[in-house]
């Protein structure tokens, strides 16, 4: 009854090989499925892509886009518009000594023919140097490009290259700066905005700078002009607009072609209108006063001093006047003869810590806050500085500013008593001008106007007068510092501060001389009276229509309030 | 039938992508057409730019400055080169006033008394007053005159030139009376102050200076 226990029963060899070649079967069109179906995945994906192109897609035959007009550096434009830095595509042709089939005797002739630089010698040299790529010519004018193309000789290259062209030449040079051979910034505004000059949001639109190409034009020439005329090693030149702060016109010289930068004389490459430090002599006694009437040191206009023939300072040196009074004096009479014993009586009044605020105020112990890289720190004494030094400091010694700062000081006097950065970006919605702290009083700086215009109409000034124009201005004349210490006996700087139109300030015009030799047209003379002041009133003549300032015979400052303090000598 | 039916879909399809494929193809070719100009556009404002610079470059406000030292010398405008308004232009452009010897004399303000009268003006007394009266309501231009009154008030001027009325009037000189004299009458006019009290005033019509008698009368006033 009891049933037999299953016995292991194998199963039979032929069944189990037909269930395997089943499963194997059903693995293989499995995969195969799935291979099929990533090929139609991958078929009906470049189809789709295919229709969405057709529908969609852009034409496949576009190259250049309505951006294309986008330079490759955007351009610097003056504030009317006129371009002064433009990027333009210029030709490039270089030799590649591997490619070349020709006979290279020939070609090194050829070459020394078209370019005359080297000659068929140095050119074969060059072509056997070994050298794979060799610049014959950058910027190359289209006449060679195509002489040197007439050739046909495939080892010579010709390409375009972006190229920065400055096509007003040495007008603003300082300024513009100039770019590297990559065509990045290396100097001036190209360094400045390089980023903004390069990125593709804002290469679009030009920068526009403060300055005005025809002024900058006349400063430029009428400065060039008594260089000349006076041998004088170097000038500068800052017009500033006093309400903005916008700088109007500024200039270095010698004069500097930013084209050919790299190749230019250093002399020419410095900027002495803000590199340059000096010591700019008188025309700092305009601060000095303005300082002791703001202080309340200096009561009013006919308040006297005694200007002797010299005045011994605390430290045993000794100060005397070029047009020494003799007598007691008043304040009017000091600036308009320039007294340094005057000048120097009342900087003791007002004290060493009080001009040092006033001078950090005007921003002259600073760099001057704006655009340019190429800016120098004033040369001024550690504070606290002494009676001596303050005496000295307020005849415009013992200081080194750059002719900016100078030209800052006057507009920030004169403007109201407001310090307003000095800019060379345009002023306008965009940019708006920037905010001023005050330094000096209203009343201060409306008292000064008429002091300024008497060292014009009576004093060291005289020439600068442009006849019309109501020009108020100080002459300065400082010896210049020896390289080993000391003061060069032959050597002055020469400037020349001043303001118009005097009854209603608006632009604010530092000139400068640096080693203005002595000539038959100046009796001899080398000091700013007759050297920077003549070039400041030429300047204005010259500049102030441009301006849009017409010329009054009835209008002036109000001299009632100096004229009673001057004695007519007879 | 049935069969045909797919078919009949399989080509309608095919047809409309045709088509759309078409219409596809032919705004693309219009939008190829358009970047052609519109690159064609930016070509020329490449090359605008171009020359816009080329001609900056050599027309170059140094370059400018140089020529006019070398050859125009021009030079900024001095301030008595400015004027005032277009009062002070006109004055520069008004016309020398010129005496006319041939004009007859008036007085410029105030009418004669007849009682001042001399030589033989004393029959024309009373015109003379009309005259002059009738002068200064034409300067004013304070009433309505007359349709011909310029006409009128030129030959009353005329009779008055030709009958002047000069307290200080010279005893006239017998050789006067010639006409050989008329180039000399000119001289004398001529050399008469243009701000003088009397003022010469060009009548169209001719005074009646026929006379021997009125032209020395003429004369003898002018000097």
């Amino acid at each position: 009854m009891n049933a037999p226990t299953p016995a292991l029963v194998a199963r039979p060899e032929r069944l189990r090989l037909v269930g395997q070649r089943r499963q194997f079967l059903g693995i293989m069109h499995q995969r195969l499925m799935v291979g099929m179906l990533l090929f139609g995945l991958v078929i009906a994906a470049v189809l789709l892509r295919l229709i969405w192109l057709g529908l969609f897609g852009d034409h496949a035959g576009r190259q250049v886009g309505p951006s294309a007009l986008l330079p490759t550096r955007g351009d610097i434009v003056d504030r009317d518009g006129k371009p002064l830095a433009r990027t333009i595509d210029s030709w490039t042709v270089a030799l590649q000594p591997a490619k070349v089939i020709g006979d290279k005797r020939v070609l090194a002739a050829n070459l020394s023919r078209l370019m005359p630089e080297k000659d068929a010698a140095g050119w074969l040299a060059e072509i056997n140097s070994g050298k794979t790529f060799i610049y014959l010519r950058r910027r190359a004018a289209p006449r060679l490009v195509q002489a040197l193309n007439a050739l046909g000789e495939p080892g010579i290259a010709l390409s375009r290259e972006p190229d920065r062209l400055y096509p007003q030449t040495d007008l603003a040079a300082h300024i513009l700066g100039h770019t590297d051979i990559d065509g990045r910034g290396a100097s001036g505004m190209e360094r400045a905005f390089d980023d903004h000059l390069t990125d593709a949001a804002t290469r679009g639109e030009p920068l526009v700078l403060s300055i005005s190409g025809r002024i900058q034009q006349a400063l430029e020439h009428e400065l060039l002009s008594a260089k000349t005329r006076f041998n004088a090693i170097g000038a500068a030149g800052v017009l500033l607009d006093i309400r903005t702060g916008e700088i109007l016109a500024m200039t270095s010289l010698p004069q500097l072609n930013p084209n050919i930068a790299g190749n230019m004389d250093p002399e020419a490459q410095f900027n002495r209108a803000t590199l340059g430090v000096y010591e700019m002599g008188s025309t700092f006694k305009t601060f000095t006063v303005a300082m002791a009437l703001d202080t309340g040191d200096v009561k009013g206009m006919g308040q006297m001093y005694p200007c002797y023939d010299r005045l011994a300072l605390p430290g045993g040196r000794v100060i005397t006047d070029t047009h020494p009074f003799g007598r007691a004096c008043s304040v009017a009479e000091i600036m308009m003869e320039s007294s340094n014993i005057g000048t120097a009586l009342i900087a003791a009044k007002v004290g060493g810590e009080r001009q040092r605020q006033f001078l950090k105020q005007m921003g002259f112990l600073d760099r001057v806050p704006f655009q340019l890289p190429e800016r120098s720190r004033p040369l001024s004494l550690k504070a606290p500085w002494g009676e001596a030094d303050t005496m000295t400091i307020g005849f415009g010694h013992a200081m080194a500013v750059t002719p900016l700062h100078l030209a800052s000081g006057y507009a920030t006097l004169y403007n109201g008593g407001v310090y307003r950065k000095p800019t060379l970006v345009k002023v306008d919605a965009r940019h708006p001008a920037a905010p001023g702290r005050r330094v000096f009083s209203e009343q201060t700086s409306y008292k000064m106007r008429s002091l300024l215009r008497l060292v014009v109409t009576k004093g060291t000034g005289k020439k600068a007068d442009a006849v019309g124009y109501r020009v108020g201005g100080k002459t300065g004349t400082a010896e210049k510092p020896l390289p080993g210490g000391g003061y060069s006996k032959t050597d002055n700087i020469t400037s020349f501060a001043g303001v118009f139109p005097m009854d209603e300030p608006r632009y604010a015009m530092v000139v400068m001389l640096d080693a203005p030799r002595a000539t038959a047209e100046t009796y001899g003379w080398r000091t700013a009276g007759w050297n920077a002041a003549p070039t400041f009133g030429r300047v204005v003549a010259r500049i102030a229509p441009m301006l849009g300032m017409r010329p009054d015979l009835k209008r002036d400052a109000n001299m009632g309030e100096v004229l009673p303090y001057v004695r007519e000598e007879k | 039938m049935r069969g045909f039916r797919e078919v009949g879909w399989v080509i309608a399809v095919a047809g409309t992508t045709l088509g759309c494929y078409m219409v596809n193809l032919r705004v693309a070719s219009e939008r190829a057409a358009l970047d052609e100009v519109s690159n064609r556009i930016v070509l020329a404002q490449r090359d605008i730019r171009v020359l816009q610079t080329e001609i900056g470059t050599r027309g170059r406000l140094e370059q400018l400055e140089s020529w006019n030292v070398r050859v125009l010398a021009l030079s900024a405008p001095q301030a008595h080169q400015f004027l005032e308004g277009e009062f002070q232009l006109a004055t520069l452009a008004a016309p020398q006033k010129q005496l006319d010897p041939s004009a007859p004399m008036v007085l410029a303000a105030a009418p004669a008394q007849p009682k001042a009268v001399v030589g033989g003006a004393e029959q024309g007394a009373e015109q003379e007053g009309r005259a002059a009266r009738d002068l200064l309501q034409v300067a004013s231009l304070k009433r309505e005159l007359p349709a011909s009154a310029d006409e009128k008030a030129v030959d009353k001027a005329g009779q008055a030139g030709a009958k002047p009325v000069k307290a200080e009037a010279k005893p006239a000189t017998p050789a006067a009376a010639d006409k050989k004299i008329v180039p000399e009458r000119k001289d004398k006019a001529a050399a008469t102050p243009a701000g003088a009290a009397v003022a010469a005033t060009k009548a169209k019509a001719k005074p009646k200076a026929a006379s021997p008698t009125t032209s020395t009368k003429d004369s003898k006033a002018r000097q």
